[in-house]
C-alpha cells in the first residue's frame, strides 16, 4: 500500500508520515504543486493541516489539491485545514471557528462506523485550529466537541473523510487506531 | 513497524561514509542527545576523519562544558572545546527580538565551525538536526514557528556541505539509537536543551549578567525537580527549566521594598517535542524552587511563577 500525503504545511505533516510508517505503510509527503499524474496511482491520499486560513483566502494557495479531489477515486482523508478544504470544495462553509481550540479537547463520537470503529464514545484529542467548516452537503458528522460541531465528517457518496483534530500527534488518544481504521477502508 | 535502531545505525553509518567519501568532517556537539548521537554515528563512519567541536557560547548550563566533555569521553568521543562566549555576547548586544537572536547565534556558530573546519581541512559539517528543527524553522507553506539555529539560523553562504544523519527522526527515536549504540544512559536520556542555549530563556536583550541569573535559576529548578523525581514524588518531566522575564514586580525582603525580576518555571511532558503538556509538580516542590530562587538570587529576583501552558498553544521554550 502506498499513501501520498498532500502537504498543506502543518507542523505535524511529518508526524502523519511517521504514524503510517509505524503502521507498516509506505508514504510520501508531496507539495501541493505536484501534478495529478504523479499521485494518481496512490492507494489513498491524506491532506495535512497547515496555517492556511481556508475560508478566508487560504484555499487559493492549495495548488492542485482541487484537481486531486475531483479526479482521485480512492479514499481521501483531510486533517484540520485539509478537512476544511474538503468541506469547502464540496459546498460547505469554511469560516473562523466559533470556538477555536488549541491543545487538549474532549472528543465525542457521534458515529462509530469505519473511522472510529472500536473506539470509546469519548476520548481526549489534540487540536490546533482557528477555523472550522460547517454545513457540507452530502457529508455526515462523525464527531464533535463542546466548542465545535464538526470535528470529523464523511461523504455519503465517496470514501472521503476529514478530522479537524489531529490524530497523528502523540497526545491524541487512539490516534494511530484512527489512521489504522482509515487504512482498513483503503484495503476494502 | 516500530523504529528499528540497529537497522538505522547500519544504514546511516554507510550513508555518512559514502557522502563524505574519504574527506574530512567536523561536527558541532552541544552535549545534547541529538548532537551526541550524531557524533557517535559519524565517529563510527569516519574514524579519525572527524573532529568533534563543542562551542562554549557563554549561554550554556552550569558546568556544561566540563560535564559534557567527561560524559562523551566515556563514549569514546574526544571533544574539542572552543570558548567563543565573548563573540556571542558581543553579537547579541542590543538584540531582543527572538528570531533575530536565533539567526545571529546560527551565524556565529557557523563562523566558529568554518574556522575549525579550515584548520582541520574539513569540507563537511555534520549536525544533529532532527525533524522538529526543520519543521519549526518553516519553508514554503510551512510557517516559521522558530528558526532553529542549525536550520533557519544558518547563514545563506557557507563553505561547508551539511551532513544530517538524524534529519527524519524525533527525539524518542534518537534516544533509541543512543541506547543501541551503547552510549552512557546519561547522554541519551538527558533532557533536551535548545541550540541557542540560555539566550532563548532570557526574554529581551542577552547580557552576561542575565545569563548568569537564568543559569542559576535553571540549575535550581533542575536540582529540585530531579530530587523530587528521585524521591518518587513526581515523574521526571521531559524537559524542565527556568526563564528570566523582563517583568519587574514589587516585593518585600527583610522589611525593605524590593523591585526585582520574575522567573518562570516550566516543566513539560512530551515524547517528541511536537506536542506537550505542563507537568503537575507537587506544591511543596514548587514552593521549594521558589524559596531557593528568591533567596539565592535575592539581588535580582523576587517573584517566581509556574507556566501551565500546553503546546499548542505555547511552545516548550518561551522563544
Amino acid at each position: 500500500m502506498f499513501v501520498s500525503i498532500v502537504d498543506f504545511g502543518s507542523q505535524w505533516t511529518h508526524r502523519i508520515h511517521r504514524t503510517l510508517t509505524y503502521l507498516d505503510v509506505e508514504s510520501k509527503i508531496i507539495p501541493v504543486t505536484t501534478q495529478f499524474s504523479e499521485i494518481k496511482n496512490s492507494d489513498a491520499l491524506i491532506i495535512s493541516g497547515g496555517a492556511l486560513r481556508i475560508g478566508i483566502g487560504g484555499a487559493e494557495e492549495t495548488g492542485n489539491t482541487k484537481e486531486y479531489l475531483e479526479k482521485f477515486e480512492g479514499p481521501i482523508m483531510g486533517v484540520c485545514a485539509g478537512q476544511q478544504f474538503i468541506g469547502l470544495h464540496f459546498g460547505g462553509k469554511a469560516q473562523p471557528a466559533a470556538g477555536p481550540e488549541y491543545g487538549k479537547v474532549e472528543l465525542v463520537i457521534d458515529e462509530h462506523d469505519d473511522l472510529f470503529a472500536g473506539l470509546p464514545d469519548k476520548f481526549t484529542v489534540w487540536a490546533s485550529h482557528n477555523d472550522e467548516v460547517v454545513n457540507t452537503p452530502g457529508f455526515s458528522i462523525l464527531a464533535h466537541s463542546k466548542a465545535c460541531s464538526n470535528h470529523a465528517f464523511k461523504s455519503h457518496s465517496r470514501p472521503i473523510y476529514g478530522c479537524l483534530f489531529h490524530p497523528e500527534v502523540e497526545h491524541t488518544e487512539h490516534g494511530s487506531e484512527i489512521y489504522s481504521n482509515f487504512l482498513k477502508i483503503v484495503k476494502r | 513497524m516500530p523504529f528499528d535502531a540497529e537497522k538505522f545505525i547500519q544504514k546511516s553509518v554507510s550513508e555518512t561514509r559514502a557522502l563524505v567519501n574519504g574527506g574530512k568532517a567536523i561536527i558541532g556537539v552541544s552535549g545534547g542527545v541529538d548532537s551526541s548521537v550524531a557524533a557517535a554515528i559519524s565517529s563510527r563512519a569516519l574514524g579519525m576523519n572527524i573532529k568533534c567541536v563543542f562551542v562554549d557560547t557563554g549561554l550554556m548550563r552550569k558546568d556544561e562544558a566540563h560535564r559534557v566533555k567527561a560524559m562523551l569521553a566515556t563514549a569514546g568521543v574526544d571533544l574539542h572545546i572552543v570558548d567563543a562566549s565573548k563573540v556571542f555576547f558581543e553579537a547579541l548586544k542590543g538584540i531582543s527580538e527572538p528570531e533575530e537572536k536565533r539567526k545571529i547565534i546560527g551565524a556565529e556558530f557557523i563562523r566558529v565551525f568554518e574556522a575549525e573546519a579550515s584548520s582541520f581541512g574539513a569540507k563537511y559539517l555534520v549536525q544533529g538536526t532532527i525533524a522538529p528543527d526543520w519543521i519549526e524553522s518553516g519553508s514554503g507553506l510551512r510557517a516559521t514557528i522558530k528558526s532553529h539555529h542549525n536550520v533557519g539560523g544558518l547563514p545563506k553562504k557557507m563553505g561547508m556541505t551539511l551532513v544530517e544523519p538524524l534529519h527524519e527522526l524525533y527525539k524518542d527515536e534518537v534516544r533509541k539509537i543512543g541506547a543501541a549504540l551503547k552510549l552512557p544512559a546519561d547522554i541519551y536520556n538527558r533532557q533536551p536543551f535548545p541550540g541557542p542555549g540560555l539566550a532563548v530563556r532570557i526574554m529581551g536583550e542577552v547580557t552576561p549578567q542575565k545569563a548568569q541569573i537564568v543559569r542559576v535559576a535553571c540549575a535550581i529548578a533542575e536540582e529540585e525537580i530531579e530530587k523530587a523525581a528521585h524521591e518518587g514524588k513526581m515523574a521526571l518531566p521531559w524537559q524542565y527549566f527556568a526563564v528570566l522575564l523582563p517583568v519587574k514586580t514589587v516585593g518585600v525582603l527583610g522589611d525593605a521594598r524590593a523591585y526585582g525580576n520574575t522567573i518562570a518555571v516550566r516543566a513539560v511532558e512530551s515524547m517528541d517535542g511536537m506536542t506537550a503538556k505542563a507537568c503537575p509538580i507537587p506544591p511543596d516542590v514548587l514552593e521549594r524552587i521558589s524559596d531557593r530562587i528568591t533567596r539565592e538570587l535575592k539581588e535580582h529576583v523576587n517573584r517566581v511563577v509556574y507556566d501551565v501552558t500546553s503546546k499548542p498553544p505555547g511552545t516548550i521554550e518561551w522563544e
